[in-house]
């Protein structure tokens, strides 16, 4: 496997990095950002989507800040796992992505905008063009999703980070720069669905940091995580479920994401409000995990199949949840 | 059968032509004692002398780090993508786009055209047919008309460099006419309008049919008339991969004395060699195979490869050196791994616990090509007439070709599948029978030195010690049926070919099997020749270790030149777990020549007659008075006086055996292994992870010449077949492309899901192994998949019968015995047991059993036995010869083609050259 040839640009500070950016923008030269390079560069190998340019994050300074409430992008994931800073269920989630060399490599931002994946994308050039290419990657053909054939307007690739639901659960604000603008959102509005899109960030911009509320520590909670082997394989779903409690222990607030089943992570407040106003323990639980289980809807193109995966999703619900029921 | 007792049966029975001894006996003790491997001293000390902190005279048995081993861990081992010559060309492989498609034209004119492409080649530059087994040669280096799965060869480019060699892969245009794919095996069974290969007037029908293979042995009615139980299952097996670490990779050369010098990490460089001269059209003495570092093969690098002959024919047209490296992909497609598999299992067992029969339906998906896929028809069913004793055996196979990357040879070749489906039968008989699994085996073993209901002869047998052993070792009674819900402890045996009997490419009383060759000069170092293939399991140090061993020498005054074909003798490579037994025998038959020379140069030099003179560490004296005697050299210098240096050449042949009917080569072997394993797993019943914790695993490997490598072999092993059973799997979308062609996708178990692993060596001291020794390679693998599958069922009562057990599936099964017994999960219950009075029944015969296996073992000269005697007949003498309900047959009787199974179906077809339509 080869990447296809592009030019690398190191910018050494975020202005730098912003301005050359605008410059590639104006003159109409596409480019992709690097950061730990564990999503991008495999790909690049497959030939999937590349670009003429990369700009390097990796000696931009300003992007690595680490604190409690304040999480920068290029904040390494084993870093983040080790870090006795950030909320422990965060550590907990960043222990559990990919395998460790690649956690020394990967970065918080790069998780947070890792491209979806799907088994009809993520092949070599020779391989897709044996399927006559994807909707994701068609090269030019305009050919058709190969998930759900005839419905050439979304693409149904499925978003296998880990962090997203977690940080999304404790009230996270994402924060972007491009060439002409900064801007910040909450973590729950970052995500557009559609296998392409992603998200929010306009041609040129790219994520700085996430900051966390301060009553981060007041929450508690779990992550599970579904996958074939212990390491390195990517969530077939994810649940985080977390909660803060009164002091009889029941909870106070409530909060329920998933990753890995649709093509953004799903962030469920409906179905955590109706299980909070109507708290009733163990049952609540059971109804909480039922009702996340119905609200997702995954697709046949990752490892398991979707029936597992949807059916698993409220087994996981059901254990993260354990801890609301000790008291 | 035939009533002289002494004539040889068999396929060869040329009395006389038998001028090799069997050298290598495991000498005057019939058994091995016990020993604690872990007190015995490490072959080297601490400080003195490189040579002197050596210690001599005892080179086997000892675990030793294998020789090449620092040439790796240094990073100086050269594999195939660490060659380089100068000027060196790029090549790349076009390959189809297509399952099945007739190529109609190949448009090369715009990649030759690109800057930095020197050729490019295409089908027409090679027709030669060639393939591993010389009955089924059915692939060409490129496509000559038809492309047979997505990644066929159809042409290949030489460029300057990478980026150019892909980029002209790009520019070749390619037209096809899209053909009707064949994806399902059970579709390959049927009539095609354009069967995937013509084998002219063999071919069979108009099918897809490559290999079929009926068998019936034993009273098969009776089969099922005396059966009390009987346990039926139709099992599923994905297909899998070798996995292998280093991806093909060669270079061909072509230099200027006209001759080809081939660099590939082969296991069997001398198949590439008669290959590449068909294919070439060139003399073999022309061409020089040259065996890199092998950075694993597990049967993945046994055959002659297509892209092999590619690198060689563009060199020739380039005049340049050419090499081809693989993606990751690319070995997904050239693949050989295990094949995908559909296996009806029937056990049936009498009243006393025995079985008197068993019934195999084997339907294999070979994929595109036949690779060893003939052999692998046979072993599916005839590796597991033993080590149990059978009433009866009805065996039908049939392999296909499908659209697919070509399955073939994968550690445990053929039997793995079929092994599995056989021990999870046994447990299900068990349990139906309300008896102990391993009381169950231990009462219905073969012992030593017999017969199996086929005829294979098996001669030393450690499966009772194995079982015992592990028994003991797991604390198998306090746990089976007894751990807690989600616990589960499961047992599974294994059975393997010790070297397969019958060589490939030639008669075996024309030719050795393996031939080594010793050259000792002045400097008194041993220079071995040997073509046996180091892949990384210790090939170079096994025959090191025995030259060592009878030349009294250290091992580093041994080197092994087993790389080239221009030096080595020809050897059938590293294949059916034949190098230790077979070439470390010639090894010690070469080594006996010189020593006989050394000892007799000794007794001329000391006055003291050979007899009495005995060989040390290199020294040879009075063995009554060791201060009377001379060094290793002085002897060796005297014993070069009139002839320089000495040479010697040893060969091994296997003695005759064997049956004479259709088929019965197939699966003799000099010598068998026996394993027996107990896997303990945790069952997550909610979400059916299975999580394996630990296994004991006991492996009788006859002598362990090296138990570090032994034991790395029953670990890696374990690995290996762990895989398979809980994760590995070769995924086939819905349009037939295989979707996980890389390493992510396809899930090798990682250090998380390695369990921890007890190797317990057993050494049954075979009679004709070297120094005892059996083969420790692949039958260790057989016995994991079983054993985990028991344990699974003892952990939740689920039968699986579909691997790999992925936890999407053993959740379905769960949720299918949920909705039956209207329960939730996690109030299933697990199985009991409460033993039946056929336990005590069971018991008293294998211990019984035990008295005579032991009474067998030591007897010089043991009498007959032949599987039949459990059911009462003579052991003396074949039960088909004293029974006429006992059938020999391999043709599917009218009747049986009323209703036959799905691989037994294949017989409805007619072999063109007895239909009539030639």
């Amino acid at each position: 496997m080869r990447m296809p040839p592009f030019e690398l640009h190191t910018p050494d500070s975020l202005d730098g990095a912003l301005s050359l950016a605008g410059d590639l923008q104006q003159s109409n030269r596409e480019f992709d950002w690097v950061a730990g390079g564990t999503d991008l560069l495999p790909n690049y190998k497959w030939h999937l989507n590349s670009k003429p340019h990369v700009i390097s994050l990796a000696s931009v300074p300003e992007l690595s800040e680490l604190s409690e409430t304040h999480i920068g992008a290029m904040v390494r994931l084993q870093d983040l796992a080790d870090s006795e800073a950030v909320h422990p269920l965060i550590a907990k989630v960043s222990s559990m992505i990919a395998s460790v060399m690649i956690r020394r490599s990967g970065t918080v931002g790069g998780n947070i905008c890792l491209d979806t994946r799907c088994f009809w994308f993520n092949q070599s050039e020779e391989w897709r063009e044996s399927i006559e290419w994807c909707y994701k990657c068609d090269c030019g053909t305009g050919a058709d999703c190969r998930v759900i054939p005839n419905q050439n307007t979304q693409c149904v690739a499925t978003y296998q980070a880990d962090l997203a639901p977690v940080l999304m659960c404790l009230g996270a604000t994402i924060h972007l720069a491009g060439p002409s603008q900064r801007r910040s959102m909450p973590l729950t509005e970052f995500f557009e669905l559609d296998g392409i899109t992603r998200n929010a960030l306009a041609p040129g911009e790219l994520v700085t940091h996430l900051t966390l509320p301060d009553d981060v520590s007041e929450w508690r909670g779990d992550y599970q995580k579904l996958r074939q082997r212990e390491t390195w394989d990517f969530p077939e779903a994810g649940v985080a479920v977390l909660w803060k409690s009164r002091s009889d222990g029941s909870p106070s607030d409530l909060r329920v994401a998933t990753t890995g089943l649709e093509s953004i992570p799903g962030f469920h407040s409906a179905e955590a409000i109706a299980t909070l106003t109507s708290w009733n323990g163990g049952s609540s639980v059971d109804e909480l995990a039922e009702a996340v289980r119905k609200a997702v809807k995954p697709v046949l193109n990752t490892w398991y199949p979707p029936s597992y995966r949807r059916k698993m999703v409220k087994v996981l619900t059901k254990r993260a949840s354990s801890g609301l029921l000790e008291v | 059968m035939s009533e002289d007792k002494n004539r040889v049966e068999g396929y060869r029975q040329q009395s006389g032509k038998l001028p090799f001894s069997r050298p290598g006996s495991g000498g005057s003790r019939k058994t091995s004692e016990p020993r604690d491997e872990d007190k015995i001293a490490s072959i080297r000390g601490n400080g003195g002398h490189k040579h002197d902190d050596v210690v001599t005279g005892s080179a086997v048995g000892r675990p030793t780090a294998l020789i090449d081993g620092r040439w790796k861990v240094t990073g100086q081992a050269q594999y195939g993508d660490d060659v380089r010559l100068p000027g060196e060309l790029v090549g790349r492989i076009v390959r189809s786009k297509h399952h099945y498609a007739r190529v109609l034209s190949i448009d090369v004119s715009a990649a030759i055209k690109l800057p930095g492409v020197v050729a490019v080649a295409t089908g027409q530059d090679a027709s030669g047919r060639f393939g591993v087994l010389p009955v089924t040669k059915d692939e060409h280096a490129m496509a000559q008309e038809k492309v047979r799965h997505v990644g066929d060869l159809i042409a290949c480019v030489a460029a300057i460099d990478e980026a150019t060699a892909r980029e002209a892969v790009r520019l070749v245009e390619v037209e096809y006419e899209e053909l009707e794919a064949v994806h399902d095996m059970r579709q390959g069974l049927e009539d095609s309008e354009e069967p995937i290969h013509d084998r002219g007037k063999y071919h069979i029908g108009a099918s897809n049919v490559q290999k079929r293979v009926f068998q019936e042995f034993g009273d098969i009615e009776g089969m099922s008339a005396n059966a009390v139980v009987s346990h039926n299952s139709n099992w599923l097996f994905a297909g899998a991969n070798h996995g292998f670490t280093e991806p093909h990779a060669v270079v061909a050369n072509w230099d200027p004395s006209g001759r080809l010098t081939l660099y590939t990490p082969q296991q069997v460089p001398h198949y590439v060699h008669r290959a590449l001269a068909d294919v070439l059209d060139i003399p073999m003495h022309q061409i020089n195979v040259h065996r890199t570092f092998v950075g694993g093969g597990f049967g993945g690098k046994s055959d002659p490869f297509p892209h092999e002959m590619c690198a060689a024919i563009l060199s020739r047209k380039t005049g340049s050196p050419v090499r081809i490296n693989f993606d990751r992909e690319e070995v997904f497609w050239v693949n050989r791994g295990r094949h995908p598999s559909r296996i009806g299992m029937n056990l049936h067992a009498d009243s006393k616990g025995r079985l008197c029969g068993i019934e195999t339906d084997a339907l294999i998906d070979g994929g595109a090509f036949a690779s060893f896929g003939h052999v692998t028809t046979y072993y599916n069913g005839v590796l597991h007439t033993a080590p149990y004793e059978i009433g009866a055996f009805h065996y039908t196979g049939a392999r296909v070709w499908t659209n697919k990357p070509a399955s073939g040879a994968m550690r445990g070749h053929g039997a793995v599948n079929s092994r599995c489906a056989v021990e999870v039968g046994m447990d299900d008989i068990a349990e139906q029978l309300n008896v102990d699994p391993i009381t169950l085996r231990l009462a219905n073993l073969l012992p030593p030195h017999s017969a199996t209901i086929t005829g294979f002869r098996v001669t030393s047998i450690g499966m009772r010690e194995c079982l015992e052993r592990v028994r003991q070792a797991s604390g198998w009674d306090d746990k089976f049926r007894k751990l807690p819900d989600g616990h589960g402890i499961g047992i599974g045996c294994g059975f393997f070919i010790s070297g397969s009997g019958l060589p490939i490419h030639w008669e075996p009383n024309k030719f050795p099997h393996a031939t080594v060759h010793l050259k000792i000069d002045m400097d008194g170092g041993v220079t071995v020749h040997t073509g046996a293939a180091e892949i990384g399991q210790g090939s170079d140090t096994v025959i090191a270790q025995s030259v060592a061993e009878v030349l009294g020498l250290p091992l580093d005054m041994i080197r092994i030149r087993s790389r080239e074909t221009d030096t080595s003798p020809v050897d059938l490579g590293s294949y059916s777990s034949r190098v230790t037994f077979m070439n470390a025998n010639a090894a010690i038959s070469a080594a006996m020549e010189i020593r006989q020379e050394l000892l007799e140069a000794a007794a001329a030099a000391t006055d003291v007659p050979v007899e009495r003179l005995v060989i040390g560490d290199r020294r040879i004296y009075r063995k009554d008075d060791p201060a009377i005697g001379v060094s290793y050299l002085e002897a060796l210098h005297k014993a070069q006086e009139d002839k320089g240096a000495l040479v010697s050449s040893g060969a091994y042949r296997t003695p005759p055996m064997g049956r004479v009917h259709k088929g019965a080569g197939a699966g003799i072997a000099p010598a068998y292994s026996f394993s027996a394993y107990i896997a303990e797993v945790k069952v997550d019943i909610e979400t059916g992870q299975t999580k394996v914790l630990k296994v004991w695993a006991a492996h009788d490997c006859g002598k362990a010449l090296n138990p570090l490598s032994v034991k790395g072999q029953i670990i890696g092993s374990c690995h290996m077949g762990l895989g398979q059973v809980l994760s590995e799997e070769m995924k086939y979308g819905r349009n037939g492309h295989l979707i996980n062609p890389d390493l992510l996708d396809y899930k090798i178990p990682t250090i998380h899901e390695m369990p921890e692993i007890v190797p317990i060596i057993v050494e049954s001291n075979d009679s004709e192994g070297p120094f005892g020794a059996k083969e420790a390679g692949e039958g260790p693998l057989l016995p994991i998949l079983p054993a985990v599958c028991n344990a699974v069922y003892d952990a939740i009562g689920i039968r699986t019968s579909e691997l790999p057990i992925t936890p999407d599936r053993v959740h379905r099964m769960v949720e299918a015995r949920c909705k039956q017994e209207g329960v939730a999960p996690l109030d299933l219950s697990s199985p009991e047991l409460h033993h039946s009075e056929l336990q005590g029944v069971l018991e008293a015969r294998a211990s019984e059993h035990a008295s005579r296996d032991a009474a067998r073992t030591t007897d010089s000269a043991p009498s007959d036995y032949n599987n039949g005697a459990l059911f009462g007949f003579d052991p003396e003498i074949p039960a088909d010869e004293q029974d006429e309900r006992w059938v020999v047959s391999v043709t599917p009787s009218s009747d049986y083609m009323e209703s036959p199974r799905l691989a037994g179906s294949a017989w409805k077809h007619t072999e063109r050259r007895h239909g009539g339509d030639s």
